[in-house]
């Protein structure tokens, strides 16, 4: 059995999400007197003068270092969670990194005006586990097609029908003639804490609550 | 030849650390006055839903028997107690006080350490027994029995089902609304919570305290049921005080456990390092009367490999004995029944050895006596203990510090 790096006893690891939330993300826990950096650069992990530890992630892997306790809270967008499902308590709402998990289709199929969907819907997604929810709920028998970037393609070559995609302002989608059929959810970013370590460094980790939230979003 | 998902084997100095602590518990369960049982591995599937309700069941593992009667593999000990005890010990003199450490099984999606689809269970069940008296019995063996294996620093958050209750009712929420807050509370989502519009809510799943906590709780609870739960959880603390647990127990009024059948007190104990609880429980007085036996129970269970793993990421391996044997015996049954019968453990050696490979094999496995036994005449060696100057030999003890 391997063993993991211990986490240090007195100051909080913190797990930050690189890409796009991760400049408000350093921002608000600067705000909160944590000296993060500007720009990670290729540092995995960096301790900060008051013994914070910070691990720069992946943000799809923030909800796994947290659950396991590798880290005791991160950062992490809402959209994230849907997908990865894990056993993390969700604090705060940080108001930042808002976007909208919609389905979206080409314009000249008329979805989004009524026209009914084929008997057995290809959705081409990033975010399965969200889509197949969706769609079963609403009793539609699809076929996903999981794909890692670029879905707003699939439809314009006729992969799929629909694709289930995050839309910030909706520029890409207008780009390729792409509109929107339903919204599905909306997402910004999460303060996420470990169940266990929300106890073991309750004082900690209200603190840091507290000072993420008192600052206006 | 590779294992299926989620499960795993446990070579012999690895068993030998999970057995160490399997003994510790149940030593610590008899010095309570339980008593260990054994119920089957394979449960009907109607059995274990009638006690862990549908959204429990779907973490079984099930399969049907040749006529087709749906079976599973019990998730938990406690409803395979719970139905023993409704049909088979139903005339047994109240309060029953029982135990087990056992193999329990999980259809986990994504099996992980922490998070196996076998895990071993060390619980107790107090059964036919009510009130405050019998849930710290339960609470202060829990705390025994981590300080047993070593992990004196574990600490408890406490709460009471009927608390929670009387706060989601005295915010007014009540129906699915209320429900709908119980699994937010449950883990915890503030977020979630916000969006109601109650902002004690939110307050108290956030705050944890001690006697504060309660008396800020009492403000808001008005049914009789979370008023007495309230009084019940501040006695609590009072007793653990006096046992020397003040700084190791805490109010948490959003500890729910993932189990349905809850209905009273509940504990967790935990350590900093791990991010799993490593033991819980509380009170269950709905289930038995869902087998047909109307008395009150209560119990709690420690997952032995989370124990492994906590005891492991400090350091705090459980002692590695090595296995002890005390004798090599060559060329003769006779001796070596003699020497079993004597109460020594004894290893057989090939007949054809001379002294010094014989030698050699005593030292290699810390063996102090060599009995040989060739040619009608029985010749005993003694064995210098002279291990440090010998290389370290490759026992199934150290092949894991290789």
């Amino acid at each position: 059995m391997s063993k993991p790096p211990e986490a240090p006893r007195d100051g909080l690891t913190i797990a930050m999400p690189k890409g796009a939330l991760y400049r408000d993300a350093a921002a608000r826990l600067r705000a909160a007197g944590i000296d993060v950096p500007d720009d990670v650069g290729r540092k995995l992990t960096v301790t900060t003068a008051d013994g914070t530890t910070l691990l720069f992630l992946r943000p799809t892997d923030v909800p796994a270092y947290v659950e396991f306790g590798s880290a005791d809270c991160g950062i992490v967008g809402k959209d994230v969670l849907w997908e990865t499902d894990r056993n993390v308590a969700e604090l705060a709402d940080l108001g930042f990194g808002y976007c909208r998990l919609v389905v979206a289709a080409r314009r000249i199929d008329r979805y989004h005006e009524g026209a009914p969907f084929p008997t057995f819907l290809r959705v081409a997604t990033k975010f399965t586990r969200s889509a197949e929810s969706f769609f079963a709920e609403r009793d539609l028998p699809v076929e996903l097609i999981p794909l890692h970037g670029s879905v707003e393609l699939s439809p314009l070559v006729g992969l799929a029908d629909l694709i289930v995609d995050l839309v910030a302002t909706g520029s890409t989608l207008r780009e390729h003639d792409l509109v929107i059929v339903e919204e599905i959810a909306e997402s910004t970013a999460r303060f996420v804490v470990n169940p266990v370590r929300f106890r073991a460094k309750y004082d900690a980790l209200i603190a840091l609550l507290d000072r993420l939230t008192a600052v206006p979003a | 030849m590779r294992l299926p998902a989620g499960v795993r084997d446990w070579l012999p100095h690895e068993l030998a650390r999970k057995r160490e602590i399997e003994q510790q518990m149940r030593a610590v369960f008899g010095r309570w006055a339980y008593e260990e049982l054994q119920t089957p591995i394979v449960e009907r599937f109607d059995v274990l839903e009638r006690g862990l309700g549908e959204e429990a069941s779907e973490l079984l593992f099930q399969f049907n028997d040749r006529r087709s009667t749906a079976l599973a593999l019990r998730p938990e000990m406690t409803t395979p107690v719970a139905r023993l005890v409704s049909t088979r010990m139903r005339e047994a003199p109240l309060p029953l006080r029982l135990a087990y450490i056992a193999p329990v099984f999980r259809y986990y999606e994504q099996p992980q350490e922490g998070r196996m689809r076998e895990l071993t269970q060390a619980g107790v069940e107090l059964i036919g027994a009510a009130g405050i008296d019998a849930d710290a019995e339960t609470l202060f063996m829990a705390i025994e029995g981590l300080d047993e294996i070593g992990l004196r620093d574990a600490r408890f958050d406490i709460n009471d089902a009927r608390v929670v209750d009387g706060i989601l009712d005295g915010v007014g929420l009540d129906g699915d609304a209320a429900r709908d807050a119980k699994e937010l509370i449950k883990v915890r989502n503030l977020v979630g919570l916000r969006k109601f519009d109650r902002p004690a809510l939110v307050e108290f799943a956030q705050r944890r305290g001690r006697h504060d906590a309660i008396e800020r709780a009492r403000g808001i609870c008005r049914t009789p049921e979370s008023r007495e739960a309230l009084d019940e959880l501040d006695a609590m603390l009072e007793r653990a005080d006096a046992l020397g647990y003040r700084e190791r127990v805490t109010v948490d009024f959003a500890l729910l456990r993932d189990l349905e059948y809850y209905t009273g007190f509940l504990f967790e104990g935990y350590v900093e390092e791990i991010g799993f609880s490593l033991c819980g429980g509380g009170r269950y007085d709905s289930l038995l009367p869902k087998f047909g036996f109307d008395v009150p129970a209560v119990g709690w269970t420690a997952g032995v490999e989370r124990l492994l793993i906590a005891l492991e990421r400090r350091g705090k391996h459980v002692r590695r004995r090595r296995h002890r044997i005390d004798v090599l015996v060559a060329g003769s049954d006779v001796v070596a029944a003699r020497e079993r019968a004597a109460g020594n453990v004894v290893r057989y050696a090939g007949s054809d050895l001379g002294d010094e490979a014989l030698l050699e094999e005593a030292r290699a496995y810390g063996i102090p006596r060599v009995v040989i036994a060739l040619d009608g005449t029985v010749r005993e060696l003694r064995v210098g203990r002279r291990m440090d100057e010998l290389p370290v030999p490759r026992t199934p003890s150290n092949w894991d510090a290789r």
